[in-house]
């Protein structure tokens, strides 16, 4: 798993690239944990490299929403695989998160 | 044990190679400084013998000389007197016993207008008498030989070239001629003295610094006056026997000699390496005295054989002297070797040897001290590790059973509803659940899922179960039991746990099902008639992420006969070793090819196993759960 953060000012462009599974999920938490301390207005996720998300991974992204959310920020998950993609559907993580 | 294998041995080989290699560096040096010394003291050695017999040979030729140097008044007195002249050689051959023949020999006519006057007197060589005649005549010209001709073209003393008397002495002879000078300085005769070359033979033949060394004389011309082999003397000279040899440096001798040269040369006498020493003798006539450097290097070889000897009896010395005193001193590592294997084969208190000494050897005592002292504590940490680990696993079993015994395990008939369920977590304790309960005339069940696994799963699955248990039992309608369970679970929920769970309420009279999809995978529904479809439920919300999230619910009328089949994603995502899933077209196919009538329990079954051979031994990586309920059962089957 890899977390690529490119930051634009305000904006933060973030590339995911790989697995998010049980093995993972705690460094997936520490990568993502400069998106958490509110620097950014909008981040946004390009998912193209992403192959899979266990249930802890969709947690990581629940905490992300809720942070984002709490500060008035905007998150925006991109280019989605059709597999990964149902899984956030059949959750229904797709109505609080947006998914492009 | 081989030389190899042995480290004393080794070293010590080495040390004997350095040591055998240094002194033959010395012995070369040292034998190559004694035979330059050895062959200068040979060299000054022979050139002595060689002076003394020449020293000896000149005092003959001196006293036979002065000898007839001191008669020739005598005659020069009494030329007419012949009795005197007669007695003049008889005098000189008796007085002098190196004088073994003389002559008083007259030119034609100069004694009394005689034509041949030479009164001669000789020792006789096999009675030893001394005997006196007259020579001359026809048959013996004497005016004509040599003898008498050379001293006379000369003008002065001449000593023949040896020649073999076969007249007189039958023995080798020279014969020194002295020509007589009247007043006026006409020769008017010659004296002569002849001596036997035999006692020269000896003597050169006396000389003989060593054992093979042997001396030749030559003439004024080269031929041989004395030779070891006699056979050469007066027959050969140097110069045919120098021909004969491959060293051309026996002819520069040869030539050396004959010039009247002093020195010494080194040559190949016919394969033995050897030199001359060389000298003239003050009438023309050389000597040559050869050795072999066999022999001047004699003893020189006896001390080098003994010199090597005592270096090789020095070296074998050194080898196990050496041997022993590096074996003594790495004894310690060979104890320390034993002592490693001995903790090496777990006898982890073993004793490590002391030694003596403060150097490397200490060193690595105290590295295996160290090592060993390691090993024992971080034994000692391991054991309590395992001590706790083993308590941690045992809590964790205690925590499974208990886990386990949450899930309803006795399947009672309910009306016309027959159903099973199971839960395979894959570890000691998962996050997945199943529930029943019967309450106003409805079935409540559930099957559930929380995000991550283990202990935290296992927790947020007993606050799941004990939350649907409560409210199930209150008879609300689905939505509103879905609601209540959602926020039951966000109460407090600080670190976003969720749970997805498909939840139904069938109304045990009609068939007709109530059913709440909190995110969770699609439902297999199996018609009477064998077609089977997933109930693609609308998904809602995973429960215990936001509170009061509206969730809805939505109905279905089942037909008698008709088959539900819940499961969690640890079904579809069951992987093979090399990650391919199991899914949920294979799910599908297993549905459409099940047994109508199976009870709920066997449908339950034949699906785990159908994973397992799926799966094919390799590690379950999600807690896996099964429901099945049947509706209405054509046959009637009976639960255990």
């Amino acid at each position: 798993m890899n977390v690529i953060i490119n930051e634009e000012g305000e904006k933060a462009l973030v590339k995911l690239e790989g697995r998010i599974d049980t093995t993972n999920a705690d460094q997936f938490m520490k990568d993502i944990t400069p998106l958490l301390n509110g620097a950014h207005t909008e981040i946004d996720m390009d998912c193209a490299d992403m192959e899979y998300t266990s249930s802890q991974g969709l947690r990581m992204f629940l905490m992300l929403q809720k942070n984002v959310a709490s500060r008035g920020a905007k998150l925006v998950l991109r280019n989605m695989r059709p597999h990964v993609k149902e899984v956030f559907d059949i959750t229904g993580f797709s109505h609080i998160i947006t998914i492009l | 044990m081989s030389v190899k294998k042995n480290f004393a041995s080794r070293l010590s080989l080495y040390v004997l190679l350095i040591s055998a290699g240094l002194m033959l560096f010395v012995s070369v040096v040292f034998g190559l400084f004694v035979r330059s010394a050895v062959r200068k003291s040979a060299v000054q050695l022979t050139q002595k013998e060689l002076d003394n017999a020449i020293l000896d040979i000149e005092k003959v030729i001196t006293e036979v000389e002065r000898a007839v140097d001191n008669v020739d008044w005598i005659v020069e007195q009494h030329r007419d007197d012949e009795a005197m002249v007669c007695q003049v050689p008889r005098e000189l051959v008796s007085a002098n016993p190196n004088i073994v023949g003389s002559t008083v020999a007259f030119e034609p006519g100069a004694f009394k207008g005689r034509p041949y006057f030479a009164p001669f007197t000789y020792v006789d060589a096999t009675s030893g008498e001394i005997r006196s005649i007259q020579m001359g005549g026809a048959d013996y010209d004497y005016p004509m030989l040599d003898w008498y001709q050379i001293p006379k073209l000369l003008g002065r003393p001449y000593w023949s070239e040896p020649y073999y008397d076969e007249g007189g002495g039958e023995q080798r002879m020279s014969t020194y001629s002295m020509p007589l000078k009247d007043e006026t300085g006409a020769i008017y005769g010659i004296l002569t003295a002849d001596i036997s070359l035999e006692w020269l033979s000896d003597l050169v033949r006396s000389i003989k610094p060593y054992e093979h060394s042997y001396t030749l004389m030559v003439g004024r011309n080269g031929a041989y006056i004395a030779h070891p082999d006699s056979a050469k003397v007066l027959n050969e000279t140097v110069f045919t026997s120098a021909l004969e040899m491959r060293d051309t440096t026996a002819m520069t001798i040869a030539r050396h000699l004959l010039a009247g040269e002093r020195g010494m040369l080194r040559f190949d006498n016919d394969g033995t390496d050897s030199f001359a020493v060389f000298a003239p003798l003050s009438n023309g006539w050389a000597l040559a005295l050869i050795c072999s450097d066999m022999d001047i290097f004699r003893n020189a070889y006896v001390v080098n054989f003994v010199l090597g000897a005592l270096l090789l009896l020095g070296l074998l010395g050194l080898f196990f002297g050496c041997r022993r005193i590096v074996r003594r001193q790495t004894m310690p590592i060979v104890e320390f070797s034993n002592a490693a294997l001995t903790i090496a084969k777990g006898n982890f208190k073993a004793r490590i040897p002391e030694v003596s000494t403060r150097d490397e050897l200490l060193t690595l005592r105290n590295s295996l001290d160290y090592m060993q002292r390691s090993i024992n504590d971080y034994i000692a940490e391991l054991k309590s590790t395992t001590a706790s680990n083993e308590r941690y696993e045992s809590e964790l079993s205690i925590a499974r059973d208990i886990q386990m015994s949450m899930l309803p395990k006795a399947f009672e008939l309910k009306g016309n509803c027959d159903f099973y369920a199971m839960v395979q977590p894959a570890r000691e304790v998962g996050g997945d659940l199943y529930d029943f309960i019967e309450a106003g005339g409805s079935l409540y069940f559930l099957v559930g899922d929380v995000s991550g696994k283990g202990v935290p799963a296992a927790l947020f699955m007993a606050i799941t179960r004990a939350a649907f248990r409560f409210i199930g039992a209150l008879g609300l309608p689905m939505a509103e039991v879905m609601r209540r369970v959602n926020n039951c679970l966000c109460d407090g929920n600080q670190n976003e746990m969720f749970v997805t769970i498909f939840a139904g309420k069938i109304d045990l009279k009609t068939g007709r099902m109530d059913y709440c999809n909190a995110g969770h995978n699609p439902i297999l529904v199996v018609h009477p008639d064998g077609k089977a479809a997933y109930l693609r439920a609308r998904p809602n919300l995973a429960a215990g992420l936001f509170e009061n999230f509206p969730y809805q619910d939505e109905t279905i009328d089942l037909e008698p006969g008709t088959r539900l089949v819940l499961y969690t994603d640890g079904v579809t995502e069951a992987e093979q070793a090399d990650k391919k899933q199991f899914g949920e077209d294979r799910l599908l196919e297993w549905a459409a090819g099940l047994t109508p009538d199976a009870s709920a329990k066997a449908a339950v079954i034949d699906l785990y196993a159908r994973v397992k051979r799926f799966t094919d031994g390799a590690d379950q990586n999600d807690d896996i759960t099964l429901l099945s309920v049947l509706w209405n059962p054509a046959t009637k089957t009976i639960q255990e």
